[in-house]
């Protein structure tokens, strides 16, 4: 069973919907640069709303991810480089 | 709630999360400090409204007014709660066993039956445990033997903890060597051994016989009645202690709430008190193993859960006011962590959580996994938190494995997007191997995680009894004994 739709790229940015795809492995997806989905797999019409809320969960963390990766990056580099017991990360 | 509010520039505050609670709000920042203002106060520093200058001075003298931070200060604080980050994994989970003769509700360590050393861990895996142990740059080393029951395993057990013994009088590392037992399988000769080896005992009890019995059935005989022997035993042993050359800790007891826990409080506190336990671990059942199967015949919501822990809680703070000494664990390390910006060392509130970079599981056939939790989701048959392999597997390989570095992105607060804007959020963690059983990934799905609605709803009713004098005064003393 096979489901075409479109979905709004000014809400859903391309790389969200690919990251969902990926989470949802109950359908398969074909997803254009311009957000033409098609959705392949039992109850395809359930797949493709399920790829758009999935997609705004993914949307949620990059948007975060494009703010607070800085600070998010320095905590983890500190932490796995005083377990690695390199000196550089206590100063 | 997240909050930066630019139009009120007669204050020019910094960014804070905010959450509403009984009888007030509760500011916090990432130095990690805190306000609880009115409800009418707060809604003066939203409007932007001048603020009476005694609330100005707290709020500057926490970190929330840019123009008045003192920042060497504000940052020390900060340095101290997460001292976690400079030092290296600490504690060292030994699994030394599969076997146990227990076959409690909620085992979540995938024990396996008594008969048979198919799981027992093997000399030459405990040794070379024991020098990845003291491969951690930390200064301080926690070896802490689990299971299955770790007695079952006693010839490695012996030997391996006169091995870490010497390692440590070669390495300059202090040593802290913890047992956790049913204490079923013990006897005079082998609690010896441990009290001169200055090992820590620690216990389950769950509280009565008839609760307790109920969720740790023994087929060998009275579960209950061996736990308490033991645990009078070794009181017995440390209130008597004089001119020895070692020292002898007081034994201390876990208590995993289930079901059959509900609406017995006061007996399980009074079970504690009676036995001269000073200290009481309100712990929910985790979804792993056991727990997660038979979810239905001994889980409960988090509502139930924290109607359970209020209750308890409420009554340990009146037994206090009466004089008797017994504080509840969860309480006294969110306060500690709170009030004396200190880590209490409880790696599953901490960001990133202590998955290889605080804590390190070893298991019985030598592979390595992040944390305990994540050695148990490796018995089911999934390695996803698995950094290694002791006979493969360099210390260096552990800390570098994508199992550790899956651990540390996913239970970082600034990636989790409920997280970053709770005001819980300087003193709480998420843990990715019980995110990933509940919910199929170690990100999880905060929102409708039941951990967090168990950890947020504690955080309420603390900061809500803080509100109060007394209860207040008696919650803040155990910060003092944590120290």
């Amino acid at each position: 069973m096979k489901f075409k739709s479109k979905a709004d790229t000014s809400v859903y940015s391309l790389e969200a919907l690919k990251l969902a795809s990926y989470i949802l492995d109950e359908w398969q997806f074909k997803i254009s640069t311009f957000g033409e989905i098609e959705v392949d797999g039992e109850n395809p019409e359930k797949g493709f709303k399920e790829l758009l809320n999935e997609a705004l969960n993914q949307q949620c963390r990059i948007d975060l991810a494009s703010k607070n990766s800085k600070i998010a990056n320095i905590i983890i580099t500190k932490a796995v480089l005083s377990a690695l017991g390199e000196k550089e990360a206590n100063k | 709630m997240a909050v930066k509010i630019k139009e009120n520039k007669k204050l020019d505050k910094t960014s804070f999360n905010f959450r509403k609670i009984n009888g007030g709000v509760v500011l916090s920042n990432d130095f990690g400090c805190h306000c609880v203002l009115s409800e009418k106060d707060f809604e003066k520093i939203l409007k932007g409204k001048k603020i009476p200058s005694y609330l100005e001075e707290r709020l500057s003298e926490a970190g929330f007014i840019s123009k008045k931070m003192d920042f060497d200060k504000l940052f020390s604080g900060w340095q101290k709660k997460n001292s976690f980050l400079y030092t290296g994994p600490g504690l060292n989970i030994f699994v030394l066993t599969l076997r146990c003769n227990h076959k409690c509700l909620y085992c979540q360590s995938g024990a396996l039956s008594q008969n048979g050393k198919k799981s027992d861990m093997s000399w030459q895996t405990a040794k070379k445990s024991v020098d990845m142990a003291f491969s951690s740059p930390n200064p301080n080393i926690s070896i802490e033997f689990q299971g299955g029951e770790p007695l079952a395993n006693w010839p490695v057990l012996e030997k391996t903890v006169k091995y870490a013994r010497k390692k440590q009088k070669d390495s300059k590392k202090n040593l802290f060597i913890a047992l956790v037992s049913n204490l079923s399988l013990m006897d005079e000769k082998k609690a010896e051994f441990l009290l001169k080896n200055e090992i820590s005992i620690c216990t389950s009890l769950d509280g009565p016989s008839f609760i307790h019995n109920k969720n740790r059935p023994f087929s060998l005989g009275n579960s209950h009645s061996l736990t308490v022997k033991w645990i009078k035993y070794f009181m017995k042993r440390h209130d008597e202690q004089k001119d020895l050359s070692y020292r002898i800790f007081k034994p201390s007891a876990l208590l995993t709430v289930s079901k059959n826990s509900l609406g017995f409080h006061k007996e399980i506190i009074d079970e504690y008190v009676s036995l001269g336990l000073e200290s009481i671990f309100f712990r929910p059942l985790s979804p792993i193993g056991y727990a997660a199967k038979y979810w239905d015949k001994i889980g409960y919501n988090s509502k139930e859960f924290l109607s359970f822990y209020r209750k308890g809680l409420e009554y340990i703070i009146s037994l206090n006011l009466k004089g008797k000494k017994i504080s509840e664990k969860t309480a006294q390390m969110l306060l500690t962590k709170i009030f004396d910006f200190k880590d209490p060392g409880f790696l599953d509130l901490r960001c990133p959580c202590g998955a290889s970079v605080g804590q390190i599981a070893y298991n019985w056939d030598g592979s390595i996994y992040t944390c305990d939790e994540g050695r148990m989701i490796g018995w089911e048959g999934d390695d996803f938190f698995k950094a290694g392999d002791i006979n493969k597997s360099s210390y260096k390989d552990i800390i570098n494995s994508s199992a550790t570095k899956g651990c540390m992105v996913t239970s970082n607060l600034e990636n989790q997007p409920m997280c970053f804007r709770c005001a819980y959020k300087p003193w709480c963690g998420v843990c990715p191997a019980v995110n990933y059983e509940a919910q199929k990934t170690p990100w999880g799905n905060i929102i409708s995680s039941q951990r967090c609605e168990i950890f947020m709803g504690i955080f309420d009713i603390l900061f809500e009894l803080l509100g109060k004098k007394r209860e207040s005064e008696v919650l803040k003393s155990w910060i003092s004994e944590d120290k």
